[in-house]
């Protein structure tokens, strides 16, 4: 199966999963009792005519008894049984029984090891209403009972088990072609995006800033923010679309270094929302890692503190051994939503551009490299991104 | 000269014995039927303590020939016996003196 399922399609397969293990269990559970009950009925209908000659046994003996008006109460014994006598306000009259806890408004049931038989006689010998037999129950029925019930339980669940694959097969298929429908739009419209995204970027590093006038050249700013967005946009668009063909480098990669890059990357377009960056980056922090990957997901997380910063904020940027945080003084976000923030396409400010895939390529690529991401956040005050590994 | 004799036997063992001897077995004794064959007819027919008891306080207190426990021959030739002059209190005391006499529970060996 799948192993590389999204959180929504794990939670969907699980709740499925759940739900099916429980209706196989309480399929499984009535069938095994059922049987029980059957084989437990099998077994007092064989055993009943003996029990009955048992009884008719003790009757004819209560007879001679109470025949004899009282002068002989000498109560029969018998060595493949034990008997005791109730009157018909259920008060015990004599009784052998070895287990004394008799329903006499049953015919035969099981008490512990013992089996009780009931019988009323045709007239009340010694005010004998009920005739209990009890005999030992040598439980080979229930030994061949339960290993049938395990037997046949255990090949019943593997059948559900393979029965649940296909269903859970079936289950996924259309939520993974709307996955696919969507991934093959992006990946078709990002194709086609590629050349002239490139064409404006190059072209606007050609031109001698410093020689053409200050209004133009805030005009050409902002030409390469709208590019360079867009560029960003279709890196990430791309690499949610290949990031299972693409295979890692792993190097000692210089994270002081990677976020002096990355911030200079952005300044402009920081600068855009007059946002400025507050660094604390003072020591040379290794992470083996893909610096490409590394790259992107900085990437991401500055690019959310951008988008989601108000204008003229900050953004504070720590890095200290195994720990990064990128604090923003932006907008924040609720803690319900916190939990969904790596969720593809999820987006919690419509206001802002974007397809809601930063932050799940975030997850993925920390998830690879074995790095934990903690978010803090405050509505209207910012959020918090702290990476450790 | 037999019943003669027979009151005459009632009226002196009167004096004597508790309720239950008093009025029962001296009745019972002379013009029958046997009360040890009468209780086990009753447990034969009541089967518990309680139900005894209650059947032989309703015969007792309203002697009717269709409640009666004994033989229809019986009946024809002796009828049934008349209704008992004794309080509740007396006649539940002579009946429980009667339960204890003939009870085979506690007995059986």
């Amino acid at each position: 199966m799948d192993t590389n399922l999204l959180p929504s399609e794990k939670k969907s397969l699980i709740y499925f999963l759940s739900l099916y293990i429980f209706l196989a269990i309480i399929i499984l559970s009535l069938v095994s009792t059922m049987y029980y009950n059957f084989q437990k009925n099998l077994m007092f209908s064989q055993i009943r005519p003996k029990l009955t000659e048992y009884a008719k046994d003790v009757i004819y003996r209560l007879k001679e008894m109470h025949q004899s008006l009282g002068e002989d109460l000498h109560y029969p014994r018998y060595g493949g049984f034990k008997s005791a006598i109730y009157d018909a306000d259920y008060v015990k009259i004599f009784s052998l029984l070895e287990n004394s806890n008799v329903e006499l408004e049953k015919v035969i049931y099981k008490t512990g090891k013992k089996i009780h038989f009931i019988k009323e006689p045709d007239a009340y010998y010694l005010g004998a209403k009920y005739i209990v037999i009890e005999v030992e129950d040598s439980e080979e029925w229930l030994r061949n009972t339960i290993k049938n019930i395990f037997i046949f339980g255990f090949m019943f669940l593997i059948f559900m088990g393979f029965i649940g694959y296909f269903l859970t097969k079936l289950f996924l298929k259309p939520m993974k072609e709307s996955f696919m429908l969507l991934d093959n739009f992006i990946k078709d419209t990002t194709h086609e995006l590629n050349t002239p995204i490139s064409a404006i970027l190059a072209n606007i590093e050609t031109i001698d800033k410093e020689k053409i006038e200050e209004k133009l050249q805030k005009k050409i700013n902002r030409i390469d923010i709208a590019a360079r967005t867009i560029s960003n946009i279709y890196q990430d668009l791309t690499y949610l679309i290949l990031h299972k063909k693409i295979s890692s480098v792993i190097e000692d990669v210089n994270l002081k270094e990677l976020l002096l890059q990355r911030v200079s990357y952005f300044k402009i377009l920081a600068q855009s929302k007059k946002i400025d960056f507050v660094l604390n980056i003072n020591e040379d922090i290794f992470i083996k890692a893909d610096k490409k990957k590394m790259a992107k997901l900085i990437d991401n997380i500055l690019s959310n503190a951008i988008k989601y910063n108000k204008v003229g904020g900050k953004i504070y940027i720590t890095l200290k051994d195994r720990y990064i945080s990128i604090k923003d003084t932006g907008i924040g976000i609720s803690k319900e939503k916190i939990k969904d923030m790596f969720k593809r396409y999820k987006r919690f400010n419509q206001s802002e551009g974007g397809f809601g895939i930063g932050l799940n390529i975030v997850y993925m690529i920390a998830k690879e490299f074995g790095i934990d991401i903690e978010i803090k956040s405050k509505e209207k005050e910012g959020t918090e991104v702290i990476l450790r590994w | 000269m037999v019943k003669i004799f027979g009151a005459l036997l009632l009226l002196v063992s009167l004096g004597f014995g508790n309720v239950y001897e008093k009025n029962c077995v001296n009745c019972h004794k002379i013009f029958g039927p046997d009360l040890k064959k009468l209780f086990f007819a009753y447990l034969l027919k009541y089967s518990s303590e309680k139900r005894v008891k209650k059947a032989l306080y309703e015969y007792l207190k309203n002697p009717d020939p269709k409640k009666s426990i004994m033989p229809k021959e019986y009946l024809k030739q002796k009828g049934v016996k008349k209704r008992s002059k004794l309080s509740d209190k007396e006649l539940k005391k002579a009946i429980d003196i009667y339960w204890e006499k003939y009870r085979v529970i506690g007995r059986i060996k």
